[in-house]
């Protein structure tokens, strides 16, 4: 069962459930999808998040009450609708190198690992997108695999660079640009995702998945990669 | 047709409405942090309500006009003068090839509004002339950039009546609606909530307005992150609140015990540090027809 409470003068939120499961971004993705094509007149903004979404609308054409109860409505023939999006997956190089990986050294003393292994664990499965956030085009993808969680660094760095692949604790991203963070960093991809590029924004969609490959260190060099 | 930048100063920036339909990218609302006096400055020129401006925090910057044109002013008194003389605020003022606009010291408020006829027409990135600093979207202003305006065939001299010109001396108090994880929090919570008086500290810009105050027990510390609107109250862990704004995250993970009003957020954007502030609740009802009569009055629509 859904519950929806009010986020402020103009927005709501839906929550889908109360712990994070691989069930629910596909159904949020689907549903803020749908409230987008069936509400476009008064909706303004979604962001889907890990257990929930958050919709703003137009408060000069719609009350709190009547809002409450299209997007009610709305839940409830959820199931019954034809714009549900097909899971996209994308593929992204990711050179795991000590010279990138600032963190990879101690992660692997740590986990007791060697680096092949570390490589095959964080490339083995597609991610899932729970949410983006943080920043722009920073997807959270999890659930990384207990073997190589690490928790986040008890004093955030001032600058990651941007490409950086981090871990944090079940959780693993990259950083679009260069930006302060605690996440441990394990390697870094020649994968543009800065905002140079507008079309960057809509390269993750919560519900879509994420798959690393690891590439050597003279490929990531001779396309362009930066140590 | 623009205004050149003589002089750099601590932090101005080009703003309009805001980047409003970008959450879903994990991009900040941005925007005007006071939209009363941003609606006024564009209201006064007869400019669309979306109109991208200068806001100029706590004053430094200097401008040069390099045509004539119209302008209006409001927001904090940070000291406007045109040639070295002290120019009208909340205005239309005609202005001329080669004027210098001056903004030199903060008297009263935080923000300055410099709306131009027609409206800056700078870049438009992500549907919004807003910069973002923290998401290196634009810059702020520094000396030798050219500011672009736009041609106009009309003329106007709006002022506002001085009874209107707020006082940003004032202690406020924030209305605020009982949102997000307002149940989650006990009688005795809401109570130290509602009836202190909180400080604005240093720890104060266009992310967030930490208060400094008598601490919330929490029991819950981190939750699962979720959609933040503009102006939502987190409490911290240190069970004090921080008032999230424009240039905040998409989405966080503290829990929050209401959002509040926008036009009261419009006050806060003019309050500098060691201000007193206190809460009140308002119902959503209430805000909606408040801001709905805001929006009419200035012609905000989407």
């Amino acid at each position: 069962m859904n519950n929806i409470v009010s986020a402020g003068e103009n927005a709501i939120l839906v929550y889908f459930g109360n712990e994070i499961n691989a069930a629910l971004p596909k159904k949020i993705g689907n549903f803020a999808n749908q409230l987008k094509n069936t509400l476009s007149d008064v909706v303004i903004d979604v962001i889907p998040s890990y257990t929930s979404l958050h919709v703003s609308y137009d408060l000069n054409k719609i009350n709190f009450q009547a809002f409450f109860d299209k997007v009610e409505s709305l839940l409830d023939q959820q199931d019954s609708n034809n714009s549900i999006l097909e899971s996209q997956t994308t593929h992204i190089p990711v050179y795991y190198g000590l010279d990138v990986g600032l963190d990879l050294e101690r992660l692997l003393a740590e986990k007791n690992l060697d680096l092949m292994s570390f490589i095959e664990i964080h490339t083995s499965q597609a991610y899932l997108i729970y949410a983006i956030g943080f920043s722009p085009a920073f997807a959270f993808l999890g659930e990384v695999d207990e073997r190589i969680q690490l928790p986040r660094l008890p004093t955030p760095r001032i600058k990651i660079p941007a490409g950086s692949v981090g871990i944090a604790e079940g959780q693993t991203a990259i950083y679009p640009a260069d930006s302060s963070g605690g996440w441990n960093i394990v390697g870094r991809t020649l994968l543009d995702l800065s905002l140079n590029n507008p079309e960057n924004i809509h390269k993750f969609r919560v519900g879509d998945k994420v798959k690393f490959y690891s590439i050597t260190r003279d490929e990531y060099l001779s396309n362009g990669g930066m140590l | 047709m623009s205004f050149k930048v003589i002089k750099s100063s601590f932090l101005s920036t080009v703003q309009d409405y805001g980047r409003l339909t970008h959450g879903e990218h994990g991009m900040s609302q941005s925007g005007v942090m006071d939209e009363h006096a941003y609606a006024w400055a564009n209201h006064l020129l007869n400019n669309h309500f979306n109109d991208a401006v200068i806001e100029i925090t706590f004053g430094g910057i200097v401008l040069e006009a390099q045509t004539d044109t119209f302008i209006a002013v409001t927001g904090a008194n940070l000291d406007f003068k045109i040639n070295n003389k002290t120019a009208q605020m909340w205005h239309g003022l005609q202005i001329y090839k080669g004027d210098v606009l001056s903004w030199a010291n903060p008297k009263n408020g935080v923000r300055a509004y410099l709306a131009v006829k027609g409206g800056f027409a700078t870049e438009v990135l992500f549907d919004s002339k807003s910069v973002n600093l923290r998401e290196h979207i634009g810059a702020k202003l520094i000396k030798g950039d050219v500011l672009p305006y736009k041609d106009f065939n009309e003329v106007t001299y709006h002022f506002i009546s001085p009874k209107y010109i707020p006082n940003y001396n004032q202690d406020i108090t924030l209305r605020i609606l009982p949102t997000y994880q307002f149940n989650d929090f006990s009688i005795n919570q809401r109570d130290l909530f509602f009836n202190q008086n909180y400080t604005i500290t240093n720890a104060n810009d266009r992310t967030g307005c930490r208060l400094s105050g008598a601490p919330i027990a929490i029991k819950k510390e981190r939750m699962i992150s979720e959609g933040i609107s503009y102006g939502c109250v987190e409490i911290a862990t240190d069970g004090l609140p921080i008032i999230l704004l424009k240039d905040a995250p998409s989405i966080g993970g503290y829990p929050k015990i209401g959002t509040v009003f926008s036009l009261d957020l419009a006050k806060l954007a003019q309050r500098q540090p060691n201000t007193k502030l206190r809460f009140e609740l308002m119902s959503i009802h209430e805000a909606q027809k408040e801001r709905r009569k805001f929006n009419d009055f200035f012609e905000i629509s989407f």
